[in-house]
Parts: structure tokens; C-alpha cells; sequence
């Protein structure tokens, strides 16, 4: 691919105390890709994604440049102002609050005053609900979230990821706790993404699914990129036999 | 016979309100008995107008509680913040010949100063806000009293001045006061409900790294709800010297478990996440009433201590029943 890439990470390395858990990634991700992120757990693939929601800073020296302009003081807040959404693993739900506060939560709807424009965001939530297909008249936009399941639970924190005219949605184990239809849902969901223009990066334990919507893998071994490469004609059963490769020998 | 398909049909109550519908049963419970046990007291106007000349006090205080228990906090200092600001204002005072409105602006940037302290210590230091406020209440208590060696300070230029009529004069049966502290809370209110700031406070109380997460600047809330707390106690201690005419650096103490049991008794949980500022004011009035209450059915002063545990823990029962959701 020669088109410019939609996000470049440069030199990203994180410690945490003696922990090295990410060194020297070097990561171009380009517009309308997905990118399956695989490696065993503390690989640090949920590392590498909150680096790039700006949930967690690099350390010093990295560098991240988006639509080649280098991002300076990195944060969640200006990560979702230019259009990177996440679906963080454990959801990043606030239980106690209603759906639509979940939805809109730190995008709020707000006059010039900084009020919150309720009846907007209650609106945009019932038609996401509609959407994504709660069909259950039990909750409404209102329902606070401990209510629901844990497959409904992921359905809010998904569809707060497409509310928001994102360019790269990353998925960060999204079928944890679902069942068969409802991952099938999320994949369908996937694919969809892409096929509207924009990037993915999807984190799975399950070898399948991640080979399924590949454009591209990326596999990471206890914080080392150890190899990036277009999925071509690659079968299920040679991508699974990488993995086992990484697992034994740290390398394809 | 077809007993079975009777429908009983249930009034549901909606989440929300639980709180707010339980502190109001509570109050109204208590003032029958009260009532039942002293009509010829509790049916005056007199008493009522007693009551509320220093209920709106306990309710600028509690909003600001409010605040900052939702937000998952604590915030022990705030009696002796309300010395300090008290102190600052009628140093003022003194210092620029009864320039109310001077003297206003430099206790609330004291109190401001203060939530700031409290919150850099909280949120920059990580440390814990029970035990930090319960250091910075001794603190604040100690510079007071340093500053103000001892002194009764009084203001009798204020008896007749307009700025005291406005304050705290009376309309008909009604303190002035009182309609300060409804406005102010009604103000908080929709602060709370209704604007973003409010909306990031209930994250931050619920789950802090989930707002992280969705780039809410979760410690720059929890700072701002300290310093709410800091400008409200400005507010109270300066309607207190009007109300007195007179600066008392003890003038703090006594508020720290009222006002605390307000925030509780109206429907607060103590997790964080929830709160209700309708509940707050039902709560403190439930507070206040209990002092006026205790003496005038007949019971001895020392009584009060007693109704205050009885009323906070029967009321926890309420809520509990309401909601299940108090019992932490």
C-alpha cells in the first residue's frame, strides 16, 4: 500500500515499574483496513490500544502521527475528538447511570452553556437501541446499565463506538461473555465498519474470528512486534500454526 | 372463582425518585409524631419561621456535600473551612471599613483557595479524602485560630444596613434567608441534572477509569466539587455573621454530623455515583426540625443526641425498603 496512513506509532515503548510491556512497536495502520491484533495474554495488545486512545501514555520517545500530523500531549479526550473510538475490554461503563448518560458519556450533547441536550441524546439512544436491536420493551434509554446482561452491557459500549462519525474503531475483546449469535452479530458488525470506510483494529483470543475479518495481522509476543503482514491466502489453519509458533519459539 | 386473573396492577416508581419519595415519607412520619406529641408547638407559624432562619444554612452546606459524596469522595474540613472563610471576611471587613462586597470576594477565594488544597491533595496525591479532610478540618481549625487570637469580633454597624435586610431580613414569616438557599439549590439542582459538569460528577462517583476511558477529566471534576464545597462554605458563614452580627471562630463546629446526616438521611448514598439534591433539602430540614423537635414534645435537651441516631438509622431502614440500594 502506498496511500499515507491513517495513524503511524514510531518508537512506542511502555514500562510499567520493571515491566517492559511494550518495546519499539512501529505500527502504520492505513484508512479502511482490520487489522486483527493477536497474541498471548500480556502480549500487550490492550496496552497498545489504550496507547492509541490515549487512555494510557507512551513512554517518553514515542511518537504518534495521525493523518501525518504528530500528536503532541496525547489524551483520551482529543483521541475522540479526531475520531478513535474504543471498545474498551472491561466495557467502561458507568452502572449506576442511565443508558444514554452511557452512550453520550464524556461526548454529551451540550447547549454553549455546557447543558445537556436530554431529549436529543434520549432520542439518538432509542434509535441506536432500535438499532442494534433491543427489542426487549423492558429497558428504555432511561434503564440504568446494571440491568442489563453482559451481551447488552457490550451492545451499549459498541454502539457508543458508531454513534460518533469515527475513522479507526478498535475492538478490544468484544465477544467476551456473548453468546454464539450475538458474536456473530459483532463480526457481521466488523465488516460492516469497514465496508462504511473506516479502520479497525480488532483483539480476539479466538483464532477464527480474528482470521475471519483480517485484512492484515499483527502479532505481538511479550510486548515485541514479531510480525505484520497482509492476510493474502493464508488459511485459518497456517494462521493458527503461526500463532503456535510465536507461543513456542517467539518468532513466525 | 377466577380469583387467579384478578391483574393487581403495580404502581411503579421510577429509580429516581425512590430517594426523594423516601426522604419525604421520612419527614412527614416524623412530623406527625412530632405534631401528635406537641400540636399547640407544631402548629405555629412561629416555629416553622424558627426553624428555617437557620435551616438554609444546613442546605447550602449539604448541597455542596452532595456534590462531592456522588463525585465518590468525602469532605471532613468543610466546619473549619467555614471558620477560616468566616475569619477572612470579617478581617476584610475590619481592614476596608464595611466593604461588604470586597469582604464577600476574599472569603470565597478563600474558600476557593481551600477546595483547591483539599482537591490537590485528593486527586494529585492520591491520597485518601476521609482521612486528608480530616487532617485539613484540624489544619484550617489551627491557622483560625492562630489568626484570630480569640476575638469575639462584632459588626454592629450591620443591624440596620440593606445588604443585611436583603440577606437575612424577613419576608412575612419567611427569612430571606431561606430563599437564598432554595435558590441556590435549585440552581445546584439543575448544575447536578442537567449540565455536563453534573453528568462527569455521577461518572466520576461510578466508575472513574470508564470516564478516563471516554476522555472524562475525572480529576479536575473531583477538584471542582472540593472547591464547591469551599465557595458554599464562604456563603454560609457570611450569612451567619449577618444573621449574628457577630464572628465566631467556633462558629463551624456543630455543623460537621448534621450536616452530614442531611446528605444521608435525604437519600445520598455514601458509594458515590447517586445522589439527590431534592432529597438533600428534604434531609436537612428533617435534621433541623429534629433539634426543635426533641425539645418541644417535651423531652429534656440531652434527648436530642438520641433522636438523631434513631432518625439517621430509621431512616436508612426507609431507603433500604425503597430501593435496596443504601445498605453500604
Amino acid at each position: 500500500m502506498d496511500k499515507s496512513p491513517l495513524i503511524e506509532l514510531i518508537g512506542v515503548e511502555k514500562t510499567f515499574g520493571r515491566v517492559q510491556a511494550l518495546s519499539n512497536i512501529n505500527l502504520k495502520l492505513y484508512e479502511g483496513e482490520i487489522v486483527s491484533l493477536v497474541g498471548d495474554n500480556g502480549a500487550g495488545k490492550t496496552t497498545l490500544t489504550k496507547i492509541i486512545s490515549g487512555t494510557e501514555s507512551a513512554d517518553d520517545g514515542a511518537k504518534i502521527i495521525l493523518r501525518g500530523q504528530e500528536q503532541k500531549n496525547w489524551n483520551a479526550a482529543k483521541a475522540r475528538k479526531l475520531g478513535i473510538e474504543t471498545v474498551h475490554q472491561n466495557r467502561a461503563l458507568s452502572e449506576q447511570q442511565s443508558i444514554y448518560a452511557n452512550v453520550f458519556m464524556g461526548r454529551e450533547l451540550v447547549n454553549r452553556f455546557g447543558f445537556v441536550k436530554r431529549k436529543e441524546q434520549i432520542k439518538e439512544t432509542e434509535a441506536l437501541m432500535r438499532k442494534i436491536g433491543y427489542t426487549s420493551k423492558v429497558w428504555t434509554p432511561h434503564s440504568p446499565v446494571l440491568k442489563l446482561s453482559g451481551g447488552e452491557r457490550q451492545g451499549v459500549a459498541i454502539s457508543r463506538a458508531i454513534l460518533f462519525d469515527s475513522s479507526l474503531v478498535m475492538l478490544d475483546e468484544p465477544t467476551t461473555a456473548m453468546a454464539l449469535s450475538e458474536q456473530a452479530e459483532v463480526m457481521e458488525f466488523i465488516l460492516n465498519l469497514k465496508a462504511q470506510g473506516r479502520s479497525v483494529i480488532f483483539i480476539s483470543h479466538n483464532p477464527w474470528d480474528a482470521h475471519a475479518v483480517a485484512d492484515r495481522f499483527v502479532i505481538l509476543d511479550r510486548g515485541r512486534l514479531v510480525f505484520d503482514g497482509p492476510k493474502g491466502n493464508t488459511t485459518a489453519d497456517e494462521f493458527i500454526s503461526m500463532l503456535r509458533d510465536v507461543a513456542k519459539k517467539g518468532s513466525v | 372463582m377466577a380469583i387467579d386473573n384478578v391483574t393487581v396492577k403495580k404502581i411503579v416508581i421510577p429509580d429516581r425518585f425512590k430517594p426523594v419519595l423516601g426522604a419525604s415519607g421520612f419527614y412527614f412520619m416524623m412530623m406527625a409524631v412530632f405534631i401528635y406529641f406537641a400540636p399547640d408547638v407544631f402548629l405555629q407559624v412561629g416555629m416553622f419561621t424558627a426553624v428555617f432562619l437557620s435551616l438554609p444554612l444546613f442546605i447550602i452546606m449539604g448541597l455542596s456535600l452532595v456534590f462531592v459524596t456522588v463525585s465518590g469522595e468525602i469532605d471532613l474540613s468543610f466546619p473549619s473551612t467555614l471558620a477560616l472563610t468566616g475569619l477572612i471576611f470579617s478581617l476584610t471587613l475590619t481592614a476596608t471599613d464595611y466593604n461588604f462586597w470586597l469582604a464577600f470576594l476574599a472569603s470565597v477565594t478563600t474558600g476557593v483557595a481551600c477546595g483547591l488544597f483539599v482537591g490537590f491533595l485528593v486527586t494529585k496525591l492520591g491520597f485518601s479524602s476521609l482521612i486528608t479532610t480530616l487532617g485539613v478540618n484540624f489544619m484550617f481549625a489551627g491557622i483560625t485560630q492562630v489568626l484570630n487570637k480569640g476575638q469575639l469580633r462584632q459588626f454592629p454597624k450591620f443591624d440596620d444596613s440593606p445588604i443585611r435586610a436583603a440577606v437575612v431580613g424577613s419576608w412575612g414569616p419567611i427569612p430571606a434567608q431561606l430563599i437564598w438557599g432554595l435558590g441556590i439549590a435549585l440552581i445546584l439542582g439543575i448544575i447536578f441534572n442537567r449540565h455536563r459538569f453534573g453528568i462527569h460528577v455521577h461518572i466520576a462517583g461510578d466508575n472513574p477509569e470508564a470516564g478516563r476511558a471516554m476522555g472524562v477529566n475525572i480529576s479536575r471534576v473531583k477538584v471542582l466539587c472540593f472547591v464547591l464545597v469551599g465557595v458554599c462554605c464562604s456563603i454560609t458563614s457570611t450569612i451567619s455573621i449577618l444573621m449574628n452580627s457577630t464572628y465566631y471562630s467556633t462558629m463551624g463546629e456543630g455543623y460537621l454530623l448534621p450536616v452530614l446526616a442531611a446528605v444521608f438521611v435525604g437519600g445520598t448514598p455514601v458509594t458515590g455515583g447517586k445522589g439527590t439534591i431534592a432529597g438533600l433539602v428534604i434531609g436537612a430540614t428533617t435534621v433541623v426540625f429534629i433539634n426543635t423537635g426533641v425539645v418541644a414534645v417535651g423531652l429534656d435537651g440531652y434527648y436530642t443526641g438520641l433522636g438523631f441516631g434513631l432518625v439517621i438509622i430509621l431512616s436508612l431502614l426507609g431507603h433500604r425498603a425503597l430501593s435496596g440500594r443504601l445498605s453500604r
